[in-house]
């Protein structure tokens, strides 16, 4: 749950950590895929907590494979419902995908631990 | 020597009628440690806290703190708000069937402002997306005994799961889960995975308070809140007061069952007879938890936390992968708290809210509607007593 708090805070402090020439800021998040635009490159996840639901939006560089069971995937092998695993960090024009791993799909679940 | 035997009588006495007193709507689970109920007496104080602007209220919200809906009898219990929630259907599209119209400021349309955000864009609740396909109304639900279902673990509610029926009984429960895969088993649509996430989310959807787990606001429709609107810095609600919030839900006592009469015992029979137990499941078991109370006990719920398909005529809005006709076996725990029934409180008797039922619950409808009248008024009666 403090995925949402660092994704704030991506959003709250890139001025900062870009002047300390700190690594960008950066977290990960797990949730379901809501739409996928390959051609445009761009990922919506929907994540939340309870019923506090957020959608999270995110440019997949074109170098960006996703991965799934240790296979590498194209961003087209993204199906809106897939749960994937998102690590991903700021950049001027938004969020940016480092790695996508997709680990199932909500009719099927994925286990407990989120 | 005699008076003190009789004060040490006198005392022991108390102590047994102590130990013996059912808990009342509002305690605290029995067993706990000091430490426990401390947490629990500082947790009512968040809840029965009212929020205003200045402490994080809004500026998007339906309630200014929790007692303002869970406020009959008791904190924890029912109360005569509804709310909007919202979102799209699309079944036998390409994608998931259910948009929950997150990024438009969905489920949880606030149907209140505060003057900051109604001075800036001169509305007086959050506008309902125009792509939502269903708007439901829903009730406030009594939460008293909701730690113990917290502490049920999964397969205990998956061991009920009959997705395809193959008991032919004509009840299909199925699991709902959360966007990450978890199980679902809190709110109507058992979309929310844990109690600390109910409690988390509702912070942010009902009163508009950020916490250390959601420190974002809610948007306006999808658009970023007008500057100035939200004066409070964020977090609104620390981390130790989330805390004990969570505690407080979590320790609340679930309401004691009452002695049966005799007409409340046959009427625990016909409920039996007729089927109702196929998703009102009387009991499950908790798991391990680090709450000795919450341990291994079981927990008079009335439900088995799945979905089931109730029919077209209830049916609303989707939620995860739950469809519009599908909601969650309502726990009749603390059933006899509630003077309005049915998700958006549109039964106004028990015996209406069992007429309204259908799909998959339409075989036990039917056998409890073919009943004697003296055996619906039991099986009412022993309603009465949850």
């Amino acid at each position: 749950m403090t995925r949402i708090a660092l994704i704030v805070a991506c959003l709250l402090v890139p001025a900062a950590a870009g002047a300390q020439q700190a690594p960008p800021p950066h977290d990960s998040l797990r949730g379901a895929v809501r739409t996928v635009d390959p051609r445009a490159r761009t990922v919506a996840v929907t994540t939340g907590v309870g019923m506090a639901l957020r959608v999270v939006q995110l440019r997949v560089p074109t170098e960006l494979r996703v991965s799934a069971g240790g296979a590498a995937l194209p961003l087209t092998a993204l199906q809106p419902g897939d749960i994937v695993r998102v690590s991903f960090g700021w950049r001027p024009a938004g969020l940016v995908a480092y790695t996508i791993e997709r680990v199932g799909h909500m009719t099927d679940g994925a286990g407990r631990s989120p | 020597m005699k008076r003190a035997a009789l004060t040490w009588a006198v005392g022991l006495a108390l102590a047994a009628v102590g130990a013996c007193r059912r808990p009342q709507p509002g305690d605290p689970l029995p067993g706990l440690s000091a430490a426990e109920r401390d947490r629990f007496t500082q947790g009512r104080a968040v809840f029965d806290s009212t929020f205003t602007p200045a402490t994080g209220l809004g500026p998007l919200f339906n309630a200014d703190g929790c007692k303002e809906c869970h406020e009959t009898p008791v904190s924890g219990g029912t109360g005569d708000e509804v709310e909007r929630h919202a979102t799209a259907f699309h079944p036998g599209g390409p994608g998931r069937p259910c948009d929950e119209l997150a990024a438009e400021g969905g489920p949880v349309f606030q149907k209140r402002v505060t003057p900051a955000l109604h001075a800036a864009l001169n509305i007086d609740s959050e506008p309902v997306s125009a792509h939502a396909t269903a708007i439901a109304a829903r009730t406030t639900p009594v939460i008293l005994g909701f730690g113990l279902l917290d502490a049920v673990p999964d397969s205990v509610i998956l061991s009920y799961a009959d997705p395809d029926d193959r008991n032919g009984d004509g009840i299909s429960g199925r699991p709902n889960r959360f966007f990450d895969g978890r199980l679902g088993r809190f709110g109507r649509k058992a979309l929310v995975p844990t109690l600390r996430e109910f409690n988390e989310g509702a912070l942010s959807a009902e009163m508009g308070i950020t916490s250390p787990a959601v420190p974002n606001e809610e948007t306006v429709g999808g658009r970023p809140l007008p500057a100035g609107t939200d004066p409070a810095p964020d977090p609104e609600l620390s981390q130790q007061a989330t805390d004990q919030l969570d505690a407080f839900v979590r320790l609340l006592a679930p309401p004691a069952a009452q002695r049966l009469t005799s007409e409340a015992r046959r009427g625990r029979e016909a409920f039996a007879r007729v089927g109702c137990p196929g998703c009102h499941v009387p009991a499950l078991r908790t798991g391990d938890s680090p709450i000795a109370a919450l341990r291994h006990r079981e927990v008079a719920a009335y439900t088995d936390l799945l979905l089931h398909d109730m029919g077209p005529q209830l049916a609303d809005i989707c939620l995860g992968l739950a469809t519009a006709s599908e909601f969650r076996t309502e726990p009749l725990m603390g059933v006899r708290l509630k003077s309005e029934f049915l998700h958006d409180a549109r039964a106004k008797t028990l015996e209406q809210a069992i007429e309204l039922h259908a799909g998959e619950a339409a075989g036990p409808r039917d056998r409890f509607l073919a009943l004697p009248a003296g055996d619906r008024a039991a099986l009412i009666a022993f309603l009465k007593t949850l």
